[in-house]
């Protein structure tokens, strides 16, 4: 993101691409994923799920702007060098996973969020190993 | 790469459908109010926090004995009006936080902390999560009574009510609070003032629940006042054994034949 001193998520513009549910010939996959029309995705209001889905990275984007403007380029830098050191996981894709280092660095060690208590294994959709180690391993 | 930033926690992926409904004219239900009355204010010692009992599904009395007076921490109470699992859910992540928070600090939790918790929460939903919250308690520096709206505004002030039945409240406190009133005085002056609620709100109802704190003691007073109980029915509404004549009677064993068969060499135990 782009260094801003936004506190609260701006609007977006709205995109969306067939490359998260694409196939091998390069379409959306529709055996897999069922019906999908980018057309009604443009157009539906989404302004909630947008803003939640930014709040995190925008709040992380002022303070990192602000240590930037104050101590320099580094400072951000170490931190996100850090996180991204952190965050290099050797694990097997789609099993559920906790890393506590980056909750740690994120600041979220000492704090209980929404997702720890919904999102679990009873709502998640099916496993798909072999999908997740696929794109994983592509990367 | 998978991102560092923790989701959101809620899914989305009906919002679509939604959206499609809501064009061909099927808006969404809109979640309703509790319909409530609940009040705070402050007197010499502390904070008085009073709330009705009921809890509403649209006309319908959903629960007519439920406590809206919910744990943050030993010294902080909050009641909440809105949407009642909304409610229930914040105060209780409020108060995990909470505890968390002051394990990690290692001082006595602040009426501020919980009340900055919940307002950065609500803000950041936007109104969609439906708590309007009276927040109240006695801290290392005093005490302490907030408001906090659903979407995420709060005020400081001595004496303060929410919910439907709010306005029946409040024309109590207006007309009878002064500063630094006795801990009699204070609890005689809530509970008439959720009674103002609960007799000339439709929303409200059932008892009065009430909850003193002071430096030193929390006391929680469930169902202190109960101005609406029931009356024992008058006549008996049973009917006495053999009212009904029945004309032929039947029986039929199910079980037609039975043999037990021994798996096994019995119950001994396998010690090879």
């Amino acid at each position: 993101m782009e260094p801003s001193f936004r506190i609260v998520p701006g609007s977006a513009p709205k995109s969306a691409s067939v490359n998260d549910t694409a196939n091998s010939l390069g379409l959306h996959d529709t055996l897999q994923y069922g019906p999908r029309s980018i057309a009604a995705e443009i157009k539906t209001e989404n302004a909630l799920k947008d803003r939640l889905e930014n709040w995190e990275e925008t709040q992380d984007n002022l303070k990192l702007s602000m240590q930037r403007n104050l101590y320099g380029l580094h400072a951000p830098m170490r931190l996100l060098m850090e996180r991204k050191i952190v965050s290099a996981n050797p694990h097997m894709a789609g099993l559920p996973q906790s890393n506590l280092h980056l909750d740690i660095l994120m600041g979220r060690d000492e704090t209980i969020e929404p997702v720890d208590i919904f999102g679990g294994m009873e709502d998640a959709p099916p496993l798909n190993i072999h999908k997740d180690m696929e794109k994983k391993l592509n990367m | 790469m998978a991102s560092v930033f923790s989701p959101p926690g809620f899914d989305f992926s009906n919002t679509l459908r939604n959206n499609f409904f809501a064009e061909k004219g099927v808006p969404l239900p809109k979640a309703t109010s509790t319909g409530t009355t609940i009040v705070g204010c402050l007197f010499a010692d502390g904070i008085v926090l009073g709330a009705d009992t009921r809890a509403t599904e649209g006309p319908i009395v959903a629960d007519k004995n439920c406590e809206k007076i919910h744990y943050i921490t030993d010294n902080i109470r909050c009641c909440g009006a809105g949407t009642a699992a909304d409610t229930e859910f914040t105060t209780a992540l409020i108060s995990s936080n909470m505890e968390l928070h002051s394990l990690s600090t290692g001082r006595k939790p602040r009426v501020v902390t919980a009340m900055t918790m919940l307002k950065q929460m609500l803000f950041r939903y936007q109104g969609h999560i439906g708590a309007a919250l009276v927040l109240g308690g006695v801290d290392a520096t005093g005490p302490h009574l907030f408001t906090i709206h659903p979407h995420g505004s709060t005020d400081k002030l001595p004496y303060v009510t929410m919910g439907s039945g709010s306005l029946a409240a409040m024309a109590v406190f207006e007309s009878s609070w002064k500063p630094n009133m006795s801990r009699e005085d204070a609890l005689e002056l809530v509970k008439t003032a959720i009674k103002a609620g609960i007799f000339n709100d439709l929303g409200s109802g059932s008892n009065v629940d009430a909850c003193v704190i002071t430096a030193s003691h929390t006391e929680m007073l469930r169902n202190i006042e109960m101005p609406n109980e029931r009356v024992q029915k008058e006549r008996q509404y049973g009917f006495r054994r053999g009212t009904t004549a029945w004309k032929s009677e039947e029986i039929r064993s199910l079980v037609v034949s039975e043999e037990v068969t021994m798996l096994g060499a019995g119950d001994e135990m396998d010690t090879t």
